[in-house]
Parts: structure tokens; sequence; C-alpha cells
């Protein structure tokens, strides 16, 4: 069933102009101003963060009047930008038409879209990065950095965005295809009031994460819930695991190595685990069914992204809100954790014909201003600046942020990347869900499911 | 020599049914024709330009693929699971509705509007209904002192909780259409059997159902014909799992296509389901001619 919700916002035009504004003095104290507001961001006028963006020397009103399309998955990011765009109108009198799907409908519809060369979206958040940059649907973006009526090098500070941010931008070419738009990580989640209860503490090791899973696992909670689900999106917290065993999916060489030992190792700890105390029907579970049952205090533990931190915060949602310790993925031996990571992208089209108002939105969109704005409603933004601010701090919170970014920082990009950003990508996901999932319910051996997994990828790689 | 009168006609008849002509031709010729020439070619949305037509090579990677054959076995076994669900359900539960008398017409609304509902938004409510720990269908197992179920968890469940909710929908399309058969059919050779001494069992096996025959076979070929392709129960509730126990025919050609981007094979899986299609309903409809009772005809 096809849902969009398209809102076209913002139709006002301004004469706002970088040149009116005093760009060193706007920087600061604009700076100041976003810090002190973030808790009212959202009720922040375009006079009180103006200044912020006008600051930059960028000719924001070089494409004024025209209109571009964002396609965008129903997200947080979305839903923390929509309200921001308006600002985004008066600033380059560039219209905005955001159009969101669920990711289900997304996933399917807008390979077909960019595949028979469609001019809209004119940016749209990418799913498949290494089938999009192969097939050609990406417009490089070194170009427009290095226009200088468009782009500000200082201003847009790169040395702010995380380093693993900056490599997902870049292709195996060394080209920027993609602008990030979030940073999460895998963390470990934990229900604080029932850990104490039962006098354990958290765990370090892998094999305290399973004394700890068994020993928190009852009738009524379960010991812990981890993505199983026979399909490719819910294989991103397993492969943590298997980073941090010392494995890989696809190595750095491109090889096929899902079922070293390494990786089988790990694949048998994620499912003892989940054999021993997850909930009933793990099977069917996708990252959605971690987070309610988490939420609902029907599991004890849980290991998935950093960003449902915000969720769990919430005391409208969650019963756990305010009772959670986070931590991060616990140790193989004498392995370094690698926990798994994801920056969500955005690009423009390479069809479109609006590259240059698209690339203003992506910019605006990025920048220190915008970020600290977004990240002040719990928005897990790839700029530091913005994960430092007392905004940020204050909702997604402090013992959560700060174990996001160590793991962040811990989790290794490259590795990340030769499985996630191979051209065959969605393939090899399928069949390393599959054997996740026949791990999982024990319909198979962690040994045997790999090696089967292997085979469909080499096959796969191989047609 | 055609009189002007008869080209009139002619010209008329032709411009009436022009566009039903076009429609028919671009909703169902040309995607038809489209895909035919996709299936033999090696089209994929990640490399357009290395197209080339590679004739029967989908075809035979198709065969010989083991996931072809478990999607092909798991696509069979929930056609004619759904269907004889819902043929013995839907015909009993007709049956009961004909003999009934005073409240017919709330019931027979009753069971109709499992019809109506979109089916993705019944799918999604029977998705959280059979959420093992915090659905409402554990919640009434464990009512009656029975352990939570993982009603999509199992291969074996997980088919079984697929048919039930394909039953749940798709029942009341039986059910219509029998108890339209058994409205228009003649009381008489039932009557006769009644003072002849047979009792309503016999008569329903004996008279009543062999006469429905013509119009069951008709809801059969129309039920396995969309159950063989069913695609939205499976997406939601399972994806396909676990494994790949609930991965069908038509999901198969889902993921190759808007997954993998692979139009070329999917296009082939396509084509040999529309195949599978007329085979059996042409094959059926036949079997079916062969006992239908010459009192029908």
């Amino acid at each position: 069933m096809k849902q969009k919700n398209h809102f076209l916002v913002g139709d006002a035009q301004t004469s706002i102009s970088r040149r009116k504004v005093l760009k060193s003095a706007s920087a600061f104290a604009g700076a100041g101003l976003l810090a002190s507001s973030a808790s009212r961001a959202w009720a922040a006028t375009f006079e009180e963060v103006g200044p912020q963006w006008a600051s930059a020397d960028i000719d924001w009103m070089s494409q004024a009047g025209k209109t571009i399309v964002l396609n965008a998955v129903q997200h947080p990011w979305t839903d923390a930008i929509t309200p921001l765009i308006p600002h985004f109108t008066e600033l380059t009198g560039i219209n905005v038409d955001v159009q969101t799907q669920s990711e289900t409908e997304y996933t399917a519809e807008l390979p077909v879209k960019l595949g028979t060369g469609n001019p809209t979206p004119d940016v749209y958040m990418v799913w498949a990065i290494g089938q999009a940059i192969t097939a050609g649907w990406l417009e490089p973006l070194d170009g427009f950095y290095a226009n200088s009526q468009l782009s500000d090098a200082s201003w847009w500070n790169d040395d702010d965005l995380f380093p693993s941010a900056r490599s997902f931008q870049k292709w195996s070419d060394g080209i920027r295809y993609l602008m990030p738009i979030t940073a999460e990580s895998q963390i470990l989640f934990i229900n604080q009031p029932l850990l104490e209860e039962k006098g354990l503490s958290v765990p370090t090791t892998m094999d305290g994460l399973m004394d700890t899973a068994v020993a928190l696992h009852g009738d009524d909670v379960a010991g812990i819930a981890m993505r199983a689900k026979s399909t490719g999106d819910s294989t991103w917290p397993a492969g943590g695991f298997i980073f941090s065993f010392g494995g890989a999916i696809i190595d750095l060489d491109g090889n096929v190595a899902i079922n070293s030992p390494e990786a089988v190792a790990a694949m048998d700890a994620y499912g003892g685990l989940l054999h021993k105390a997850g909930p009933v029907g793990i099977s069917s579970y996708q990252w959605v069914e971690c987070l309610n049952d988490y939420m609902a205090g029907a599991v004890a533990m849980g290991c998935d992204s950093s960003n449902f931190a915000t969720d769990i915060a919430n005391p409208d949602k969650s019963v756990v809100a305010g009772k959670t310790v986070y931590a991060t993925l616990p140790k193989a031996g004498d392995m370094p954790i690698k926990p798994n990571m994801w920056h969500w992208n955005a690009g423009i089209n390479s069809s479109s014909a609006n590259k240059d108002a698209a690339w203003l939105f992506l910019q605006w969109a990025e920048s220190m201003p915008t970020c600290l704005l977004s990240s002040a409603a719990g928005l897990a933004t790839p700029r530091a600046s913005a994960w430092a601010s007392d905004g940020f701090q204050n909702r997604f919170g402090a013992q959560a942020a700060d174990t996001a970014l160590s793991s962040l920082k811990a989790g290794d990009g490259d590795l990340f990347k030769a499985t996630w950003f191979h051209p065959k990508g969605p393939q090899i996901l399928d069949a390393f869900g599959i054997a996740l999932n026949q791990i999982a319910t024990g319909a198979s051996d962690a040994k045997s499911a790999m090696d089967a997994a292997a085979a469909k990828i080499e096959a796969d790689l191989a047609g | 020599m055609i009189s002007p009168a008869r080209r009139d006609r002619r010209r008329f008849l032709v411009l009436m049914l022009a566009p039903a002509t076009v429609l028919l031709l671009g909703l169902t010729l040309v995607p038809f024709l489209v895909s035919l020439a996709f299936s033999f070619s090696n089209l994929s949305l990640v490399t357009p330009d290395d197209f080339a037509y590679i004739w029967f090579d989908n075809f035979d990677r198709l065969f010989r693929s083991p996931e072809f054959w478990n999607a092909m076995r798991v696509t069979v076994i929930f056609t004619i699971a759904a269907v004889a669900v819902e043929l013995v359900l839907g015909v009993g539960i007709a049956a009961l509705l004909h003999y009934e008398t005073r409240a017919v017409p709330a019931l027979r609304l009753i069971y109709l509007l499992p019809l109506a509902i979109t089916p993705v938004a019944a799918v999604f409510t029977f998705r959280i209904m059979l959420n093992p720990s915090l659905g409402v269908l554990n919640y009434l197992v464990k009512q009656v002192g029975l352990p939570p179920q993982d009603w999509l968890g199992t291969p074996g469940m997980a088919l079984m909780t697929l048919v039930a909710v394909d039953a749940w929908q798709w029942t009341p399309f039986i059910l219509l259409i029998a108890a339209g058969g058994l409205a228009a059919m003649d009381d008489e050779p039932q009557e006769a059997a009644q003072m002849d001494g047979a009792g309503p069992i016999a008569i329903f096996f004996h008279h009543t159902l062999p006469m429905l025959y013509p119009y069951l076979a008709v809801a059969v070929v129309f039920r396995s014909i969309d159950a063989f392709k069913t695609f939205d129960i499976i997406f939601v509730l399972t994806g396909g799992g676990p494994g790949i126990a609930t991965r069908t025919l038509n999901l198969l050609a889902y993921k190759q296509g808007l997954e993998f981007l692979e139009m070329g094979y999917a296009a082939a899986i396509a084509i040999v389901m529309l195949v599978a299609t007329i085979i059996f309903s042409q094959a059926f409809l036949r079997r079916i001619n062969m006992f239908r009772p010459k009192a029908a005809l």
C-alpha cells in the first residue's frame, strides 16, 4: 500500500543575504544563542537563527524560486528536519516538497524510480549505497564543495563531522557522493532495576553477557532481545558481533568471510543468547519489536542502535525511561570491540534538474547551526558540536550519548563498508539474514548456516 | 459494396470499443509482452548499460536454483491448504446459513466483513495480535493455561498461521459464491430424497454438494489463482521467514526485482508463475467437467 505524505514547506521569500550580516560576530553570538535556547529550538524564529546560516560566504539566494523534492524515510531525521525547512526557504527562496514513506515502501519504490532515470526526487536518503553509486544514481559532491559560490569550507567545518561520517561519504574511488545526516552505533541497554534486583553488574565480556541474560530471563521478562528476522536489514547487530569476534562478512580484500571461524563463533554466541534468554517468537523480531519489548519492560536487555535512547528516555512511550543503563558491546576474549555503526546519508539524484538547489539544501541541513537545532529534538547528527550541546545531552541522555560516542569511535567503518557498501549488498545481507534466522531459531547450527550463506553469496557475486 | 449505413454502424462500433481495447492492451497485453521480453534479458537496474538478450539463461538458472524449487513447494502447499480450508468453511457456513431463517441478513453481513477490510490494514492488525510477547492471542492462550505460542517463528507454525489469516480474509468469498449457488438451486431433488427417507447429511453430500460443483469450481479457480500469488499477508507477517520457510514465488520475484533489481530474472519468475497458473486452471476445469452432474448442465 502506497502512502505518501507531501509537505510543501515554506513559500516565503526573503531578501536576507549573508552580505548583510556581520559574519564573525553572528557566528559566535548565534552559536551561544542556539546552545542556550536548545530546549526551545522548535520555537526559534528565523530572526533568531537566520544569521547563523547567513554568516556563511555562500550565495544562498542563487537558486531562489526553485522547488526541490526531498524523498525521505519515516525517520527521526525527517521528523527533525521538516519543521526547520521554512527557515531554509526563507534563507534561500527554495521550496522543498518533502515526500516521506515507510522504509519498506521506500526501499522498494525508490530504486525503480532512480533506475528509470526519473529526475525526482532531487535529494533522497540513500539506502543501498553500493547499489546506488554503482548504478550512477548519485551526483558526486566534490564539485559542489569546491564551488566558492555554493560552499564555504571554513563555515562548513568538515573537522566537526565524525571521522566515520567523513569516511561514509567516500566511495572506493575516493569521491564524495554522500552527505551523512545521522550517526548511530551499536550499544547495550539494560533495565537497571532488574539488574540491581539480581545483584548483577553491567557485563563487559561476551561470557558475562550470556550469564547476565540467562540470569535476567524469566517467565514474564525475557533476558535479551536482538534482531533475528530473516531479512537483510535484521543483520546489523549481528554484524557488530562478527566484527568484535575478529571476523568479517566480506573482508577488506572483498572475499566472502562469513563462514570464517571467527564469524561462526560470533553467530554461535548471538544465536546462543537468543536461544537461552530470548523472548518467544524471536524469529520475527526486527528492530521495532526489540525496541517495543524493551520499552514495555518485556525484555531486560537489548543490543541495537544508540538511536533507541531517544524513545527509551521518553516516559510517554517507555516504562523504563530513566531506568536504563547503557554500555558498549562486551569484549570477546582479547579482541577489541568493534560495534556496528551506521550513518544515514542523503545524496543528490544524478538525473535531477535542480542539483545546485539540492546541494544548498544538503549543506544547510547538515550545517553546524541546523544540526544544533535538530539535535535538540533528540536527533543524533553526525556533528561532534551537536553531540556536545546541552540540548542534545538533555534529550538523548548524557550516559547514552557518551556510550554511543565511545561505540562510534570503536567501530570499524571499513569493515562495515566492505559489506554494506558492496554493489551486491542487498544479496549478501539477504543470505546473511536467512542464516541469522536459522541460527536464532535453532533450525541450523552456526557452522552449517554460515557455510550455506557463504555458498549463496559466492554464487550471487559470481552471477 | 458496403452500404453507408453499415459503414457508419461499423465506425460507431469501432469507436465505442476502442477505449476498452486500448485500456486492455495497455494494462495487460503490453506489460505482459514487456515482461516476456525482460525475461529473456539480463536487465539489471544497477547495470542497465550492460543490457543484453540472454534468451533462456534466466529460466535455466531458475530451474537449477534450489531457492526456486523451495519457493514453488511453499507456494503450492500454501495455495492448496488455504483454498481447502476456505472451501470447507465457506461451503459449511453457506449451508448453515441456507437453513437459517431469522438471523441470515445480520450473519451474512458479519461473515462478509473481512472481504471489505483493506488487506494490509487487516494484516498489520494480525501482526500486532500475533506478537508473541505483547499480542492478544498469546494472552488468551495463557489465560486457558497453555504456553505462549511462537505463531510465526517455526516453519510449520508460520505456514499454518498464514493459511489461517488467508482463510479469515477469503472464506467469505467462497461463502458468497456457495450461498448464491444454494439460493439458485432447485429444491425438488432434495425434497424427493427427503420423502425417500434420506437424512440431512446424506442429502447434503449426495444432492446439494454435487449440484454446487459448477459454482465451487469457479470459486476454487479464482481463489487458487489469487492464493498462488498472495503477497501482502506473507510479506507483512513473515517476510518469507523463518529462514525461507514461507518464501513463495511471488516473494522471490519481489526480492529479485525490487531488492536486488535483477529485473530480467524477476520477470522470468513472473512468467513461470503465469504459465503455472494457466496450466493449473485449465487442468482443473477439465477435471471438474468430468464429474459435473448432468442435472446442473
